[in-house]
């Protein structure tokens, strides 16, 4: 007999099998992959997440963006059971992540893919499936000539309309390091890097927060040049703000972007098909092609288009052309840098 | 909170346990992670092995960190002083108008609050930028040479946190004055004060509970603005909430990041309860 009240508690039920959906499978929750924010994201949700569920059946899956660091922070509250299966992290914060146990060593020997990454992708405690390459990014309409070098940005000419990020982004301490190195400096000792941003201080227009910001500001004329990441120009470029890549003589930095299966995540098997599908040539060719045109890992992958054309023409030209940096060294001093850029950089 | 004055006296008549969700919720939700913070300030180390109050010396005893601190409190003292001094005009206004454009003038308070706190401030950066509005007509009557500089300065952010935080200043004064009773200006007035010695002396007293009201809310909204303060502030002006996120994100320095923000809490509180003594001291000066 239908009454009030149990219509009442029926609708409550359905209502929360629909809220809930855990509640009414006995299935373990869907697989969480925690990506960057932005461009990333954008090209996350477009192929890697299509090319797992096709080879998956369909598993559930979420994206959920958030900066590598805040990763590690909701994983560390939470380790014996993290709310994140799939970790992405720049090779600063993969160390962290590393040193403090939140990630399980990735199943190599059940790898397709692995094999085929480069020697500098081929990371036991969690593959690099793709690169990031930091150069000078700079605004064609009132930079006439193209910069060269990162000293381009102590010319007198650029008083005023140079920007650079603070310390908290990788971006902007990987940054910190090479004008070190340029002065005689290393991951040990960035002293010259330090008395060289003094020396910028005329020059700088802004220093952002994130890299993020730093790239909306050629968006609205703050600045004319800067130390920037070749994926977030291009993002820029395809919306029609003039703007432009070059690596510098010295060497564009290259950062290894690691994908790392979380310790005690419920959804193990997931998790590695999931960075499976990140390592693999086609997902790889994807996200290589416009407008994604991020730089690919996997050996069997051949560089094309406009990462032929700015950056690399294989991998072997990417190995002599780019910085590896010693982002172990640098992890030991960071909170010191940040410190010491907390207090001298006054603009 | 000041419109507690006007409850009824015997508090007690009512049942304590109406009460009891919310405070079960508060204990729950608010005090017992604040708990779980403090006792994460505890630690000497990173890792928060080592027991001890070395992250509050590191913090008292260090220049710079006080120095992020008084900036910080600054920046919510400058915000809160010209949301009073643009926002009281409106205040006064709206009662002194027809009822169309009272609505107009609710509409114009209130649309901030109905727009995300990140499209405001990035309106801002539009505005406040080398070829922003500010700038381009500068340059176009020919007042300045050269953009001057508008983003990432103190300037900036006050005027972009003045605006984000206005309703919070405006809807208080709004209700205060409007319980102020007109007779006694127009009762000033014809005792012989001007209109600048009827406020001074009438008008001005009689809202102070508004002013304060404003001021609490305005004041502490400011200074935890962590979006505005850091888009339209950039990465070299630090203000707390900033360093704050600095040491636990990017550092995963927890227990200095919840020493900070326990001390944070506390300058907090303490500008908050000076605001609520004048709000007392004001109680009597507008009955007295």
């Amino acid at each position: 007999m239908i009454n009030r009240r149990t219509l009442l508690t029926t609708a409550l039920t359905l209502g929360a099998m629909k809220a809930f959906p855990g509640l009414s499978y006995a299935q373990a929750r869907p697989l969480v992959f925690a990506t960057f924010t932005g461009s990333w994201e954008e090209a996350h949700k477009a192929v890697l997440v299509p090319a797992f569920r096709k080879a998956n059946a369909d598993a559930s899956i979420v994206l959920d963006p958030m900066l590598s660091v805040d990763q590690i922070a909701k994983v560390n509250a939470a380790r014996a059971n993290p709310p994140i299966d799939v970790m992405l992290h720049d090779p600063g914060p993969a160390l962290v992540a590393i040193g403090q146990d939140l990630v399980e060593p990735y199943p190599v020997e059940k790898s397709t893919y692995y094999k085929d990454l480069i020697a500098e992708a081929q990371e036991p405690m969690g593959p690099a499936p793709f690169f990031q390459v930091v150069g000078l990014t700079y605004n064609p309409d009132t930079v006439k000539t193209a910069p060269t070098s990162w000293a381009d940005l102590w010319k007198p000419e650029f008083k005023g309309r140079v920007g650079i990020t603070n310390l908290n982004s990788t971006l902007g301490t990987g940054w910190l390091v090479e004008v070190a190195r340029m002065h005689g400096g290393s991951e040990a000792n960035v002293d010259p890097g330090f008395k060289a941003l003094e020396a910028l201080k005329p020059n700088l227009a802004a220093v952002a927060a994130n890299p993020g910001a730093l790239a909306t500001l050629f968006q609205q004329g703050q600045i004319d040049i800067s130390p920037g990441n070749f994926n977030a120009i291009q993002i820029l470029k395809a919306r029609g703000v003039p703007v432009e890549f070059v690596a510098p003589k010295e060497g564009a930095i290259a950062f290894k972007t690691t994908i790392h299966v979380v310790k005690n995540s419920p959804n193990r098997d997931f998790a590695f098909k999931l960075i499976e599908a990140a390592l693999s040539p086609e997902v790889q060719t994807t996200l290589m092609n416009s407008p994604y045109l991020i730089v690919p890992t996997n050996s069997k992958v051949s560089m094309g288009g406009e990462i032929a054309r700015v950056l690399t023409k294989d991998t072997a030209e990417l190995k002599k052309k780019f910085v590896f940096q010693d982002w172990k060294k640098i992890n030991e001093q960071r909170s010191a840098w940040i410190e010491r850029f907390n207090r001298e950089i006054k603009i | 909170m000041m419109a507690a004055a006007s409850a009824p006296r015997d508090v007690t008549s009512y049942g304590i346990g109406l009460a009891a969700p919310l405070a079960l919720f508060f204990l729950a939700f608010f005090v017992a992670p604040l708990v779980q913070l403090f006792i994460l300030s505890l630690h000497n180390d990173a890792a928060g092995a080592i027991w001890g109050i070395g992250q509050y010396v590191h913090f008292l005893t260090d220049p710079f960190s006080l120095s992020v601190l008084g900036s910080t409190l600054l920046l919510g003292a400058e915000v809160t002083a010209l949301c009073l001094v643009l926002g009281f005009p409106i205040a006064w206004l709206y009662h002194r108008v027809g009822s169309r454009t009272q609505t107009l003038i609710i509409l114009i308070v209130l649309l901030p609050l109905l727009t995300s706190v990140v499209v405001r401030t990035f309106a801002w950066i539009v505005i406040l930028g080398r070829q922003g509005i500010i700038n381009s007509t500068l340059l176009s009557i020919g007042a300045i040479d050269t953009p001057i500089r508008l983003l990432y300065t103190q300037f900036g952010v006050v005027v972009a946190l003045a605006q984000v935080q206005m309703p919070l200043m405006t809807l208080p004064l709004i209700t205060v004055l409007g319980r102020i009773d007109m007779n006694l200006e127009d009762a000033s007035c014809s005792l012989g004060a001007g209109s600048w010695r009827t406020f001074w002396k009438v008008v001005l007293p009689l809202s102070l509970p508004g002013v304060i009201a404003g001021c609490t809310l305005t004041y502490a909204a400011a200074i935890t603005a962590f979006i505005t303060q850091s888009l339209v502030g950039g990465g070299q002006m630090l203000f707390m909430p900033m360093y704050l996120y600095q040491q636990a994100s990017t550092l995963q320095n927890w227990p200095f990041a919840g020493a900070i923000s326990i001390i944070f809490l506390f300058a907090v509180l303490a500008v908050v309860t000076v605001f609520g003594m004048l709000g007392r001291l004001s109680r009597g000066y507008g009955e007295a």
